[in-house]
């Protein structure tokens, strides 16, 4: 794709396929029957479409970032390096019955559920017509199966793993995703959600996207091992790992989750390897330049997601100009969610007096919350 | 009428909507096989089976969070706190996810929930297992905070709990669960934010909830029988939203007011309460508005310390001696 050297890492601006990486690419999951089998059965359309996902999260995460340097909007959060272990697990989904339950830093899942990328930038604009008429700036929609992030991080994954209940007492086939960061990964809560889910037999798919750093903690302080591949063991559950910058890897793992999920009940943890290419937002992008090590930034950066992808969709006989005409629909798409957005910004300023609205059931929002411009 | 413990009453709420609802389910620590720290679910896994009456590992904020998921998708959990004391981990999920869910998505996700458990202090459990958080869960836009002080509330206040769209905090008694009183067969049920005047008197309102409407009951029956005051009792019923039409309209009446509370005095719920008193009801006062609260302390174990520390009769009648200037 193309690369944006005032917004993209400065090791994605220089990015050059290595035949090695590519190989390494293919090999993940080829060694593995069962994954290498999930693979040989997509089709072209669907190989195509977790292309578009990656293509579209990392747009919407420039877009951000553009606002951000324009003083649109104050700040950020971004998810830039870590597209893969967003889209390939969403796509592994049936995504009209399964629920997902993002963290900001996978604002891709939303996207991939259904929803318009025009929302989540009304999102951060704060609009009265985004979807949380300007409440709040994670955004969800819950007829599109995407629970609106819930900041406390460690708190949302049992809110998941109630959602995987009701689907339960309901009767309903659903399976519940969430995505736990290796910092969240040591909140109480995502011990007892494990603890609850296990217990239970629920259908619920834990993925610990391990992004190596907290804020600017490392991994490695907090959780010595370093790694979260043995962590379903402590939980007597079904887990595996899966590379977290190879969408076609974490697509599978995923798959055989949702496997696991329907044939045996009961969760499955995954543990995703990735890095956060940046800050843990916009605003402390130098400061994490100056924490990381530099060799974390080169190591990752030569595994770019969306680079190591279009290497090998060449490789399967993808042509050069489909490429270039599925990044020209989605840059299209991303423009044209963006014009929407800063429409909105203008003609869908929420009134001031809406702020005391809906704190109780039974509100149903109406037009009148919105100032609108004449 | 049968007289019924206020444990059965909150037992037959829960049947009763359990049979009329599927939707609605129990979930929470010993619950299911054990019936319940203090038998409130006595009966209920045999009758409705384990996918609904559901034991949970001691993992408060966990099945806090639990319940608020299922709520999202269209069930009407009943989350049982073993004692409010142990919830104060939930509180993050109560706080952060139920009482925001809905205004944080722009009205997309209401929370029908009911959080309930014994709160308060028992008898010589001390400091970290005797404490009224009834003012804490009150402050919390989202929030309704109910507390009923007799079976006949009990069962009608829980009944309209279960069918709120709203998350409710329902605080109950450990010492109230053996309380008796008359319950109706057959449905009724007590609308949320709806005082009850429990006794109606001239000389002075004494405002209270849950375990105190015993303390202001012997405290009226002293009053009337030692100096010849007649007391007004409103029993708030739900704190929040909070009734200020009874409040209110009872100072109209006595033009004298104690506040009687089982919490800490500092940001108590008598201290809203006598807000909105010197709000409405200004002219109306021919004397400063009182509050009985427990001490400003930690609850302590010895029976005599307890006893001290806890709001009592006595002090009620203390203080109502105090502005009918008698003393």
């Amino acid at each position: 794709m193309k690369r944006f050297p005032a917004y993209d890492p400065p090791e994605y601006v220089d990015w050059q396929p290595d035949a090695e990486l590519s190989a390494e690419f293919v090999d993940t999951w080829y060694r593995d029957p069962e994954r290498r089998s999930i693979v040989e059965q997509l089709n072209r359309e669907p190989k195509l479409d977790l292309y578009r996902g990656l293509l579209r999260t990392r747009l919407h995460d420039i877009t951000l970032k553009r606002w951000v340097r324009h003083g649109i909007i104050s700040k950020a959060w971004l998810g830039t390096g870590e597209e893969a272990a967003t889209v390939g697990p969403v796509h592994a989904l049936n995504r009209r019955l399964d629920i997902v339950a993002p963290m900001i830093r996978n604002a891709g899942a939303c996207c991939e559920m259904g929803m318009p990328v025009a929302d989540m930038l009304r999102g951060y604009l704060g609009t009265y017509d985004s979807p949380s008429r300007g409440r709040d700036g994670h955004v969800g929609d819950l007829d599109r199966r995407v629970l609106q992030p819930i900041s406390n991080i460690g708190i949302m994954p049992p809110v998941t793993v109630g959602i995987a209940l009701g689907f339960r007492l309901r009767g309903e086939d659903g399976i519940a995703l969430t995505w736990v960061g290796d910092g969240s990964m040591k909140h109480g809560g995502t011990h007892e959600a494990l603890g609850l889910a296990v217990a239970q037999h629920l259908s619920v798919i834990f993925i610990i996207q391990n992004n190596q750093i907290a804020l600017g903690t490392p991994v490695t302080v907090h959780h010595p091992p370093g790694t979260f591949e043995s962590v379903h063991q402590a939980y007597g559950v079904a887990g595996w790992s899966f590379d977290g910058n190879n969408v076609l890897d974490a697509y599978a793992a995923t798959k055989l989750a949702v496997r696991h999920c329907l044939s045996e009940a009961g969760p499955v943890v995954l543990a995703g390897e990735t890095f956060r290419m940046g800050g843990h937002a916009t605003h402390d992008e130098q400061e994490a330049r100056e924490l990381i090590p530099p060799e974390l930034f080169t190591h990752w950066g030569a595994r770019d997601p969306i680079g190591l992808y279009e290497e090998y969709l060449k490789g399967d006989g993808v042509g050069p100009h489909v490429l270039e005409r599925i990044e020209s629909e989605i840059v299209q798409e991303v423009e044209d969610a963006e014009r929407e957005a800063l429409s909105s910004r203008e003609a869908s300023r929420p009134a001031p007096e809406s702020a005391l609205e809906g704190v109780y059931a039974s509100y149903s929002p109406s037009d009148e919350g919105s100032e609108r411009v004449p | 009428m049968p007289t019924i413990t206020y444990r059965d009453a909150l037992n037959q709420a829960l049947k009763e909507e359990m049979e009329r609802d599927a939707n609605v389910f129990l979930m929470g620590e010993e619950v299911g096989v054990y019936q319940g720290a203090y038998k409130v679910s006595r009966g209920l896994l045999d009758a409705f089976g384990e996918d609904r009456v559901v034991d949970t590992p001691i993992t408060e904020l966990g099945f806090a969070g639990v319940g608020i998921g299922a709520a999202m998708v269209g069930l009407r959990p009943v989350i049982e706190f073993m004692t409010w004391n142990f919830a104060l981990l939930a509180i993050d999920q109560i706080v952060n996810s139920a009482a925001k869910m809905l205004y944080m998505s722009g009205g997309q996700i209401p929370i029908p929930i009911v959080f309930r458990g014994p709160g308060g202090a028992a008898l010589q459990l001390a400091a970290q297992h005797s404490q009224a958080f009834d003012s804490w869960y009150a402050h919390v836009p989202g929030l309704k905070v109910v507390a009923p002080a007799t079976p006949y509330d009990a069962k009608g206040l829980l009944k309209s709990a279960i069918r709120d769209e709203n998350p409710v905090v329902f605080l109950e008694g450990e010492m109230m669960y053996n309380a008796k009183g008359e319950v109706p067969e057959g449905e009724y049920t007590v609308p949320l934010g709806e005082a009850d005047v429990k006794l109606e008197g001239s000389d002075v309102t004494l405002v209270c909830h849950a375990k105190t409407v015993t303390v202001a009951q012997r405290a009226a029956q002293q009053l009337a029988e030692e100096c010849g005051i007649a007391a007004e009792i409103v029993d708030l019923r739900t704190i929040r939203p909070l009734d200020t039409d009874a409040i209110i309209r009872s100072v109209a009446k006595t033009n004298r007011c104690v506040v009687v509370e089982e919490g800490w005095p500092f940001c108590g719920i008598g201290a809203q309460i006598v807000d909105y008193i010197q709000l409405y009801a200004f002219d109306h006062l021919d004397a400063p508005v009182l509050r009985v609260t427990q001490a400003d302390v930690p609850i302590p174990y010895n029976k005599r310390l307890e006893k001290a520390a806890k709001p009592s009769p006595e002090r009620v009648v203390e203080a109502v001696k105090q502005i009918t200037y008698l003393d």
